[in-house]
């Protein structure tokens, strides 16, 4: 945070005291924001601590309607931005990695699909309809786009969000916190 | 969190998932769409506290289904995102419920390699398995010296004991040359049983369909469920094949050149009048590209013929000519629909 710090120090007073104030009543719903698009705590973290220092950084701060809008907006955009980073990377090290190094990969004794962490997940998913559960996991594990799942299963894509939704619901409601590995 | 957790009703983890999905999607739309609904969800949060308590527990969920090891990944995948137009029947046991998916092999990209470790599930079992990655061949010395080829994208579970040496074929296909030894040697894949009686076969499971061929010695096969002797057991001898068919629920005896017995160690995939759902989940053990059938009709239809494994999307290809289908490929993956005219809807 001293990078942050600092920057709220070099921003004008009045302006960077607003978006101290804009920091400390949205943090909590950013993080929330940008976990749920970027998958990943640690990246969100980032982005979102990028995102104060664009706001602080901004030239005609006066010019902006809603500040509160505006911050989500540059989120939303440096969150797609990094999604597109990590798929080029990811495509990348896939095509660059020799086989020999998924040879090399240990696998625990006890494998975790079979442990009691995922047993209420895949019990959950188990009670739910064959699309209601293909289209959860297609998405939300395979990592597929919408629109991929929409093509791949013939559904709207309005339909495959509407499966997702409800599996997600349904699991949540069913198994408790799992513990972050 | 520190604070006492606020007990959250269904209707409010629905809304949260409703949310959750619709900020997913957003990342398509144009900025005023997008800022849209993020202000809708942000005015959402602010109603009660526990509207955003909910938010984060559902995407503290999606994080971690999004963020799993590669093999437990796997796994989900395999059982729960095969094609809907594919058959699907549960088994009591887990191993089987993956195994069965013979589609499954569809979503097993790459990985794993060949791995062999000690699997207690829910501490119950306690045996050997083997894993092989598409695309990928290995070969495996059981304990009892007995050489195993696996194919791509193959499991096999190894139970040996005093009395006996038992061995299930999860999914996939696998080469056996049996070492002999005063202890039965046993293979079961699907509903099958088979028995070596001093031999070299080949076992080939997709999902409830299982293919056994013989290329030296003889092998008894029967229902696995069914009590010695059993009186519908077949016996197939060097050259020849069983067949069995979960539609029918028959063993079907056929020749089989010696040729084209485990083919696939040369990186050949033989198919002699086989349904082109069981084709393709074959293909899959091989293709990095994993190929979906779309049209659950297309399923009926059958092929003969012998793909090379290096070469797969040349007879993708060449497919439409053959048969009634329309080839879709996409940079992941390649569907396979009906030709033109109805679409279903």
């Amino acid at each position: 945070m001293d990078k942050l710090e600092k920057t709220i120090d070099d921003a004008a007073p009045g302006y960077a005291a607003q978006v101290a104030e804009l920091f400390r009543e949205h943090n909590r719903a950013l993080i929330a924001f940008l976990q749920c698009k970027l998958n990943s705590v640690h990246d969100a973290q980032e982005v979102a601590q990028e995102t104060f220092m664009r706001m602080l950084t901004l030239d005609r701060p006066e010019q902006i309607g809603s500040l509160r809008a505006y911050l989500f907006r540059i989120a939303s955009n440096l969150a797609v931005d990094r999604l597109r980073m990590h798929k080029v990377r990811s495509d990348a090290a896939r095509e660059q990695l020799p086989e020999e190094i998924w040879h090399g990969v240990p696998v625990p004794e006890r494998h975790a699909y079979a442990t009691e962490q995922w047993r209420g997940i895949r019990e959950a998913l188990r009670e739910l309809p064959e699309k209601t559960h293909q289209a959860f996991v297609m998405h939300v594990i395979e990592g597929r786009d919408f629109a991929v799942v929409a093509q791949t299963m013939k559904l709207s894509e309005r339909m495959v969000r509407y499966h997702v939704t409800h599996a997600l619901a349904y699991c949540r409601a069913r198994v408790g916190d799992l513990e972050m590995p | 969190m520190a604070e006492t957790p606020i007990p959250l009703d269904d209707k409010t983890l629905l809304a949260a998932a409703d949310w959750w999905t619709r900020l997913r999607d957003t990342g398509n739309n144009t900025d005023n769409v997008s800022d849209d609904v993020t202000e809708q969800w942000l005015e959402w949060t602010l109603l009660d506290p526990r509207h955003m308590e909910a938010f984060e527990r559902v995407t503290a969920l999606g994080m971690q289904l999004g963020n799993l090891d590669e093999l437990t990944r796997q796994r989900f995948i395999s059982e729960f995102a095969r094609p809907v137009s594919a058959p699907r029947r549960r088994s009591r046991w887990p191993l089987a419920v993956v195994a069965m998916t013979a589609a499954a092999s569809v979503a097993l990209m790459a990985l794993v390699g060949y791995v062999a470790w000690t699997l207690r599930y829910e501490g119950e079992l306690s045996n050997k398995v083997y894993v092989s990655a598409v695309a990928q061949k290995e070969e495996i010395t059981l304990p009892d010296g007995t050489k195993v080829t696996l194919g791509g994208a193959s499991r096999l579970t190894a139970d040996f004991s005093h009395k006996e040496r038992r061995v299930e074929l999860n999914e996939g296909e696998a080469f056996f040359q049996i070492e002999p030894d005063a202890r039965p040697f046993l293979v079961t894949a699907g509903a099958l049983a088979i028995r070596d009686i001093g031999t070299a076969f080949d076992v080939r499971r997709t999902g409830q369909h299982v293919s056994v061929a013989v290329s030296q010695g003889r092998v008894q096969v029967s229902d696995k469920s069914s009590r010695r002797p059993d009186p519908k057991a077949l016996e197939a001898g060097a050259g020849q094949r069983i067949f069995f068919d979960p539609a029918t629920a028959a063993l079907h005896l056929g020749d089989i050149a010696p040729e084209q017995t485990a083919a696939w160690r040369d990186d050949r995939l033989e198919f002699i009048d086989e349904p082109l759902d069981v084709v393709v989940a074959n293909i899959n053990r091989y293709s990095p590209r994993p190929l979906h059938i779309v049209d659950s009709s297309l399923e009926a239809l059958t092929f003969t013929g012998s793909i090379k494994t290096d070469a797969i999307d040349n007879w993708v290809n060449a497919l439409p000519k053959v048969l009634p289908v329309q080839v879709k490929a996409t940079p992941d993956q390649i569907v396979l629909s009906r030709a033109q005219g109805k679409s279903s809807p």
